[in-house]
């Protein structure tokens, strides 16, 4: 089996039980109080329509799923197809709406918590808490920490929680059922909660009982069989919760008049009801007892998913570079991503001490809605952009309609919110805008393809649909190009390269000249006498902006004083936000660097931009010589070799050294058309690797090679394979080595 | 048999595969296999996106070339981390297990799932456990 394959094991079972396990808290054991007072016995009905609308988004959502089944789900396919702007905005909006609802389940989990357990009200200065929020404070806590150390709960326990839900639910609505007069459903539209009208309204509040069932895409890379699984999943336990919902809803106000089940007379009008319905077969404790415990149970596993979806979208949204990748950090013990999950349990604390129930449900309610109304946008998107890599297994019926009514009924539901609720999701949609512009669009490269499309047709496009895509395109900052220099010997061949560089990617030179300052000698003293340290210590910085100036490329140049000249690479590489940096290699070059040998490894176990060393021999980029054994290093020497070739004509020789000569040249001339080389000389070769590139760089004026594993700067120090055969060749070599912090996937698709 | 002729180094996260690759390296084995285990949900969605997990064991992974430049690697799926251990051991036809403890008081040991105790007493083949430096983390 591959490994791809072990990594799926979700059945179909177990991804329908994630999806009612996180749906069915809400709307049964927290909501129907306050939905019964919105409007009546026809909040069945609003049920129903929260349903229906459900199952379009669900539709759209299985298509996108299955095909990107991506960790992030709907947050995934809306910064895909719409780009980041619309990514950070579903970003936020999932990531708060999921707070905001975890924050409901919570204080629902705090109400029923309360009913039993004897918890005090506690008035903190300005803050009075209830004894539920207390509860709901115990709670969250409790939720965080398990997702905090990862607790293991099994797949089977989910599905029992699940099937003891429903089987105590279908007892209580078959028991509840016998003892429900009809007549007290009647009038069926109360004319004192606005009739007919109250069910849109109502459907607000209520359609937070739905947030869940798109859940199940965020796992869809797990899934087994996902192009028949997922679709069957998320649109099977949306129909499975309506269902349950409008029976119970009919049962809870058959068995008891509307009106007392409403907010004023009872938080958890389940247990009244219970009560009764029990009570007929002399087990009112019993049933009592059964549905809190189904109550917390629901609660508890609503919370408890949502949090864990969080952590979800914060990774998704730390791939695509849209927050910082630091909150995704893996704790070392747990395996978790423990800080995302911390700064989401503060914000699910937080809104519980502020929140109350009805807010909290319709704010978490409006954010979702937000992202589902995309999430149909986006898919549309996906279709009309005709993306060869977009294959879904499973394709919605009824294309356009199905996600033009998804779109329409999520955004319009929207509108049956109140004014706070809505200005509040409006908070974070701007918030999402705002950091867009702010942080993320420097940060971002990833351009949705939406954007693509309507720059890729600005010929068709009317203008201020061009001019809007292009004002809002990630710029991914400035290209840096940032050259330590050390000795002026190689300053010219160095800033040259940079210069070449930089000038076919329209970005600038960062020219830093580091000084080494003896540790004797503190930094203070060197910065106010840096004659003393060395002498002329600025012609080499002159030398490198004449240098610069005549490629007409912007020049900045830094002196950096440190007492540590090859760590401080690494760092002024970090600090000047570079990315890219052209450094020599040799004895002059950064001291001796085999001093230093403990620290590189935890220096350049972390890249934080590419790097490219020039042992120089003068540079001559007249024929390059580019040995390729694929990987993202030779990505980046690809990429050089194309810049130098568009700068100075180069001419462009490929070299693959493969035991199997036949395989080896699909190899390399797939690999030459993928990376632009396609008509570049091919050679492939057999026999020792080192040799036939030694041989081969003969007629070379230049070779790129690719690192080709992490630990260049470690090899370099060690001396293995790789540095001999710099010794071997006569000509210029450069070694190219990609960033790798940007995670495998990135470095794959050369992102 | 010489147990150092192909050691299987089941690694969790960079700075431990790089700690583990560098205790193990003085004694020089000839063969080194580094193995990842991604922890799975086994039927609930995993603590961590496999995406992420699948990251950390590259990451892993280069750490121990870094030592190492010739080790294999292999990824293994489950719940059950020690298992998983062994049958990779089977798997890759491993002569020894070299593992470092992840240290951390009984509380800590507990709540990230102990596996140094499984690996002692269920395994079936020798376990290296490797020497703590003091003062690590």
């Amino acid at each position: 089996m591959s490994d791809d394959e072990l990594a799926k094991d979700l059945g179909l079972l177990s991804a329908l039980t994630i999806g009612v396990g996180t749906m069915i808290g809400a709307g049964i054991f927290v909501l129907p109080g306050q939905a019964a007072a919105a409007a009546g016995p026809a909040v069945a009905i609003s049920f129903v329509i929260g349903g229906v609308i459900s199952l379009f988004t669900a539709l759209s959502a299985s298509e996108l799923g299955t095909a990107m089944p991506k960790a992030g789900g709907s947050y995934y396919y809306v910064n895909h197809a719409l780009g980041p702007l619309f990514g950070s905005i579903a970003g936020w909006g999932n990531w708060m709406g999921l707070a905001f609802a975890s924050a409901f389940y919570t204080l629902g989990f705090g109400e029923y918590l309360a009913t039993f357990l004897p918890l005090p009200a506690l008035v903190i200065g300005p803050l009075e808490l209830s004894a539920f929020q207390i509860g709901a404070l115990l709670a969250g806590l409790a939720f965080i920490a398990v997702n905090y150390v990862g607790a293991k709960e099994t797949g089977g326990v989910q599905v029992v929680i699940v099937t003891l839900l429903v089987g105590i639910l279908t007892t209580f609505s078959v028991l509840g059922f016998l003892q429900a007069d009809l007549t007290t459903l009647r009038p069926f539209f109360p004319s004192e909660v606005g009739g007919a009208t109250a069910i849109l309204p109502a459907t607000g509040l209520i359609f937070v009982s739905f947030l869940g069932f798109a859940k199940i895409t965020t796992v869809a890379e797990e899934l087994k069989n996902p192009g028949r699984n997922l679709p069957l999943a998320v649109v099977g336990s949306v129909v499975i919760v309506t269902v349950m919902y409008a029976i119970i809803m009919v049962v809870l106000m058959g068995v008891i008049n509307w009106r007392q089940l409403g907010p004023e007379f009872t938080t958890t009008p389940v247990l009244d009801v219970a009560e009764v319905a029990f009570g007929s077969v002399g087990l009112a404790a019993a049933g009592v007892g059964l549905l809190t415990f189904a109550g917390l149970l629901a609660t508890a596993s609503s919370a408890n998913a949502s949090i864990l979806a969080s952590s979800r979208i914060n990774f998704a949204m730390g791939r695509d570079k849209l927050i910082s990748a630091k909150l995704n950090a893996i704790h070392p013990n747990f395996a978790t991503p423990y800080r995302s999950i911390a700064v989401t349990g503060g914000l699910i604390l937080l809104f519980i001490l502020v929140g109350d129930v009805k807010t909290l449900a319709k704010a978490g309610s409006v954010l979702h809605l937000i992202v589902y109304g995309l999430l149909n946008v986006a898919l549309i998107v996906m279709r009309e952009a005709d993306v060869a890599e977009y294959q879904p297994e499973f394709e919605v019926p009824m294309y356009p309609v199905v996600p033009i009514l998804g779109a329409l009924t999520s955004f319009g539901l929207i509108a049956f919110m109140n004014p706070i609720e809505i200005g509040l999701s409006l908070v974070f949609v701007g918030g999402g805008i705002i950091w867009y512009f702010a942080y993320a669009r420097e940060q971002t490269d990833k351009e949705g393809i939406l954007s693509e499309y309507i720059l890729d047709r600005q010929e068709t496009m009317p203008d201020p649909v061009v001019s809007a895509a292009a004002g809002v395109h990630p710029d991914g900052g400035t290209f840096r190009v940032m050259v330590p220099l050390a000795s002026p010997e190689h300053e010219r061949e160095l800033i040259t390269l940079a210069s070449a560089l930089a000038k076919q990617r329209g970005g600038t030179v960062d020219a830093v000249h580091i000084v080494t300052v003896p540790d004797q000698t503190s930094l203070e003293y060197a910065a106010e006498h840096p004659e003393e340290v060395e002498e002329g210590y600025h012609t080499i910085l002159d030398a490198a902006k004449r240098d610069a100036e005549t490629f007409g490329v912007d020049v900045e140049t830094h002196t950096i004083l440190s007492h540590r000249s090859f760590e401080e690479v690494f760092d002024a590489a970090r600090t000047h936000e570079a990315d890219l940096v052209v450094m020599g290699w040799g004895d002059n070059s950064h001291g001796s660097p085999g001093r230093v040998e403990s620290a590189i490894d935890d220096l350049v176990t972390d890249l934080a931009c590419d790097f490219l060393v020039l042992k120089d021999r003068g540079f001559d980029p007249d024929h390059i010589l580019v040995p390729t054994a694929g990987g993202p290093d030779s990505d980046l020497s690809a990429e050089v070799a194309t810049l130098l070739r568009e700068e100075y004509g180069s001419r462009i020789t490929l070299l693959h050294v493969s035991d199997d000569r036949e395989a080896g040249e699909t190899f390399l001339d797939e690999w030459a058309t993928s990376h632009d080389l396609g008509d570049a000389e091919q050679h492939v070769e057999t026999g020792d690797v080192e040799s036939v590139i030694a041989q081969a760089a003969e007629d070379a004026t230049l070779v790129i090679a690719g690192a080709s594993e992490r630990g260049l700067f470690t090899r370099l120090v060690n001396g293995s394979p790789i540095v001999d055969l710099v010794d071997d060749i006569d000509c210029s070599i450069l070694l190219a080595e990609r960033a790798h912090e940007r995670g495998v996937l990135d470095r794959l698709l050369g992102r | 048999m010489n147990m150092l002729e192909h050691v299987l180094l089941p690694v969790a996260h960079e700075e431990d595969a790089l700690k583990t690759a560098r205790e193990l390296e003085p004694y020089d084995p000839e063969r080194v296999t580094a193995l990842h285990v991604v922890e799975k949900g086994g039927g609930v969605p995993d603590k961590t996106p496999v995406e992420q997990s699948e990251e950390l064991a590259q990451e892993s992974y280069a750490a121990v070339r870094t030592v190492f430049p010739d080790a294999d690697d292999h990824t293994a799926y489950g719940r059950d981390v020690a298992g998983k251990i062994f049958e990779a051991a089977d798997e890759v036809g491993a002569s020894a297990i070299a593992y470092r403890s992840r240290g951390g008081n009984r509380l800590m040991q507990f709540l990230s799932g102990d596996i140094s105790l499984k690996l002692v007493t269920q395994a079936k083949h020798p376990v290296i456990a490797l020497p703590r430096v003091d003062g690590e983390e």
